[in-house]
């Protein structure tokens, strides 16, 4: 029995992927504040997670209905957030002023939030869909929506002037994902998960330019 | 050969910044000019294909695209074409298709080392691979380590780490290692390739120990042969060795069935009559309180009606068992002195039920047990004809029963007394039993009949015959575990009509261990004028009488072997039992 319980408790530290409850503040400060280190390192990882969970969802996805469908062919669709212009090269993600880019995150963040709703839900319709996959649909819902928060409160942060307007990306493939046609709905699946892996990518590769410039000025 | 057509063999980018593709061939044609082969790329949102920007500075069958004509997330194609041919194509995105290059600068330093010097800690760093801009954060790497002895061909590793630098811990100095890393990004299955080998050598900065001892491994087969055999000798050694306790604490032992109170033994070796005792009996057992109580009980009812009770005779008791249940009081008495003669007095159930078959072998048993109660029950008769034939007052019975249902000792001599004042009433009584009309005489049962009847055994009556008529010569007496109430002694001595008369009336004193007392035993033989000689010889009984040595309860008695046959005293050999002081006063 205590053999068992201590392994349990070693399995459970030794897979989780840093993605652990900190306290936020010192306990008995009123006014405590974290750093913008802290709140930099905290999305670093959770944007890490997400990305970490995202890429094992459509690699699994890929095995269990994409295997001679010829959907790989066919993925040069493009994603719903392609419209938001975001830094395609280390220049460009250099050049980029770190507000701007705040922004941007922040905008394929709330970009994502509809659609990720719709994919847990939707994608428990799929026949017989592994477990694994339901598990991580929601989980990643509900580590995008904490991300966000933590992203809103970094651009409080570091914004130093005025409001930009709200970037933001309406989602409308949700039709697609209710389609009769079997073979049409894995594949609007399989777009969706491509983008998100995609996309996640492209958050943590921000983040982590971003915190290196900012907090470790470029000396990562 | 196989015809081998012209493929993209992989693409590839090692910082995210730049990509590269490359192709085989094939033997499809006998390629002189390499340029025949074309790649061409699209991106996503293009609409034409267009071709390789650079063939040279990745190699031969390769295609260079360098940071210009890279966007990291935007879906590409390429595909293998020459003229209007297309071999191959791939689709994929550059952040899909990232390989970091291997580490470099790899190098080690010594931590520590043991105290025997045999082992030592080492410290491995190296530097990130130089395409891969780690300090802008651009790419995140993660680096695997693997080791191994120089002669060894398995390498070990050591799990993915983000750190450039990792110790390694209790290497063998004496030995040679060999080191080798690759990274890949963090977010990624596939590892770049392996950096150069990193040897390392502990002689070189003259810590090897060359001369060290090999250390031992662990015998672990020899741990565990000899662990094997120990706990089989050990085994082998409980189980024979002749330690009862040991024994039972590592082999407890499989209880077998056994009645409770009864020898195993006993049912395989024992008499017939014994087991039947045994078995009748064994939970009817009393103990001596018991009986005391009983005793007491009994009296008082016996008192209450004296005279109402058709004074049957003993045998006519025992042998209709409606009296034996209607008369309770004999009945107890016999319950009580059977039970107590017969079963097992460490049993400590108590039942006060008699039963019939206890009734019936108690008897039998209380011949051959003696029990302080025995001579009472055995005697019985006699006070009963006193009883019945004198004109005793009811006083007197009730001295009489008193005396005989109560404590042994000291009643015997209001009884004794009693008896000594009513010759008559002896000399009644000698003349009744003479007469045999009702005699109540004690005999051996030897068998109990289902019905519950007691069977005497044989010769009963004519124990009675011979005893008057034939004299006291038959062997009847002599049978075994036979007892003879002092009536029958009586009657033996008295028509042998021995001449002797040796009033021996010795006046001894009350002796607490006789059962009876001296007065009434001489009284009674001055009165028979019972001699010596004859009776004890060939009639007396050989192993009937004797004085009690030893009360072994649940064993019965050791008699006394010396106070057996002695043919010229006169034994004069009651029921009940005689002391062995006034049997040695009797006897020479």
């Amino acid at each position: 029995g205590l053999l068992l319980a201590a392994l349990l408790v070693s399995h459970m530290l030794l897979t989780k992927e840093g993605v652990t409850s900190m306290p936020i503040c010192p306990s008995g400060s009123v006014n405590c504040q974290l750093s913008l280190e802290e709140l930099f390192d905290r999305a670093v990882k959770l944007s890490h997670y997400i990305h970490y969970l995202s890429s094992e969802m459509f690699n699994e996805f890929d095995e269990r209905y994409a295997q001679g469908r010829g959907f790989i062919a066919k993925a040069v669709n493009s994603c719903h957030t392609a419209s938001l212009t975001t830094p395609e090269d280390k220049e460009q993600a250099q050049q980029i002023h770190h507000e701007d880019l705040l922004n941007l995150i922040l905008g394929v963040l709330r970009s994502w939030n509809d659609p990720l709703v719709h994919l847990a839900s939707e994608v428990q319709r799929i026949k017989e869909a592994p477990e694994t996959i339901l598990w991580k649909a929601v989980e990643i819902e509900e580590q995008n929506k904490r991300l966000l928060e933590g992203m809103e409160k970094i651009v409080g942060r570091v914004h130093s002037g005025e409001v930009e307007n709200e970037i933001y990306t309406p989602w409308d493939g949700l039709p697609s994902l209710q389609l009769a046609d079997e073979d049409s709905r894995l594949f609007a699946f399989y777009n969706l998960l491509h983008c998100l892996r995609r996309d996640s990518h492209k958050i943590d590769n921000y983040l982590k330019v971003l915190k290196c410039r900012l907090i470790h000025d470029n000396n990562c | 050969d196989l015809l081998q057509w012209p493929q993209i063999s992989k693409c590839r980018s090692p910082e995210m910044e730049t990509f590269s593709c490359f192709w085989t061939a094939g033997n499809l044609y006998n390629l002189t000019v390499p340029r025949i082969l074309q790649l061409l790329y699209k991106k996503s949102n293009e609409e034409d294909w267009k071709e390789c920007p650079d063939y040279i500075t990745s190699g031969q069958n390769s295609c260079y695209f360098n940071a210009s004509y890279t966007s990291v997330w935007t879906p590409y194609c390429v595909q293998l074409a020459s003229k209007n041919e297309v071999y191959d194509k791939k689709c994929f995105s550059v952040d899909e298709i990232v390989l970091p290059d291997p580490p470099i600068h790899l190098n080690w330093t010594l931590l520590n080392t043991s105290q025997t010097g045999i082992h030592g800690d080492i410290q491995v760093r190296w530097d990130p691979p130089p395409t891969a801009d780690v300090r802008k954060g651009w790419i995140t790497l993660e680096y695997e380590l693997q080791y191994k002895e120089v002669n060894e061909t398995k390498w070990k590793e050591l799990k993915p780490r983000l750190s450039t630098m990792v110790p390694l811990y209790s290497l063998k100095t004496a030995r040679d290692y060999e080191i080798r890393i690759r990274s890949r990004q963090r977010t990624s299955e596939k590892f770049g390739e392996f950096s150069e080998i990193l040897y390392v050598s502990f002689s070189q900065i003259g810590i090897g120990c060359d001369h060290c001892t090999e250390e031992v491994e662990f015998p672990w087969f020899l741990v565990v042969v000899f662990g094997v055999c120990g706990l089989a000798v050990t085994v082998i050694s409980i189980m024979l060795s002749k330690q009862p306790r040991l024994k039972m604490l590592i082999f407890p032992p499989v209880p077998v069935p056994k009645i409770k109170g009864i020898d195993p033994d006993l049912l395989k070796k024992g008499k017939l009559d014994e087991v039947n005792s045994i078995l009748a009996c064994h939970d009817n057992y009393k103990t001596q309180l018991y009986i005391d109580d009983l005793w007491v009980e009994f009296i008082e009812l016996d008192i209450e009606d004296p005279h109402e009770k058709n004074r049957a005779s003993d045998t006519d008791r025992l042998l209709s068992e409606d009296h034996l249940k209607s008369h309770s009081s004999l009945g107890a008495k016999d319950d009580d002195s059977g039970r107590a003669s017969c079963c097992e007095p460490d049993i400590p159930e108590t039942d006060f039920s008699a039963s019939d078959t206890c009734d019936a072998t108690s008897d039998s048993d209380q011949f051959k047990k003696a029990t302080e109660k025995e001579e009472d029950l055995l005697c019985l008769d006699r006070q009963d004809n006193d009883e019945s034939l004198s004109s005793l007052a009811n006083i007197d019975l009730q001295h009489q029963h008193r005396s005989t249902q109560s404590e042994n000792s000291h009643l015997w001599a209001p009884f004794g007394e009693s008896i000594e004042s009513p010759h008559p009433s002896v000399r009644t009584q000698i003349s009744n039993q003479n007469s045999l009309a009702s005699t109540d005489f004690y005999a051996q049962v030897s068998d109990i009949t289902p019905a519950g009847r007691v069977v005497l055994s044989p010769g009963q009556k004519s124990k009675l015959g011979r005893a008057q008529r034939e004299g006291c010569t038959e062997q009847n007496f002599a049978m075994d575990n036979t007892y003879f109430c002092e009536a029958d002694v009586k009657k033996c001595i008295a028509v042998t009509s021995h001449e002797e008369n040796e009033p021996r009336v010795q006046e001894q004193g009350y002796n607490e261990d006789g059962y009876f007392t001296t007065e009434s035993l001489t009284t009674t033989v001055a009165n028979l004028g019972a001699s010596t000689a004859a009776p004890p010889s060939s009639e007396m009984p050989v192993a009937d009488y004797t004085s009690i040595h030893i009360v072994q309860s649940p064993q019965g008695l050791v008699l006394n072997a010396t106070a057996l046959p002695v043919p010229d005293k006169e034994f004069n050999v009651s029921c009940g039992y005689v002391s062995t002081d006034q049997l040695n006063k009797i006897m020479p």
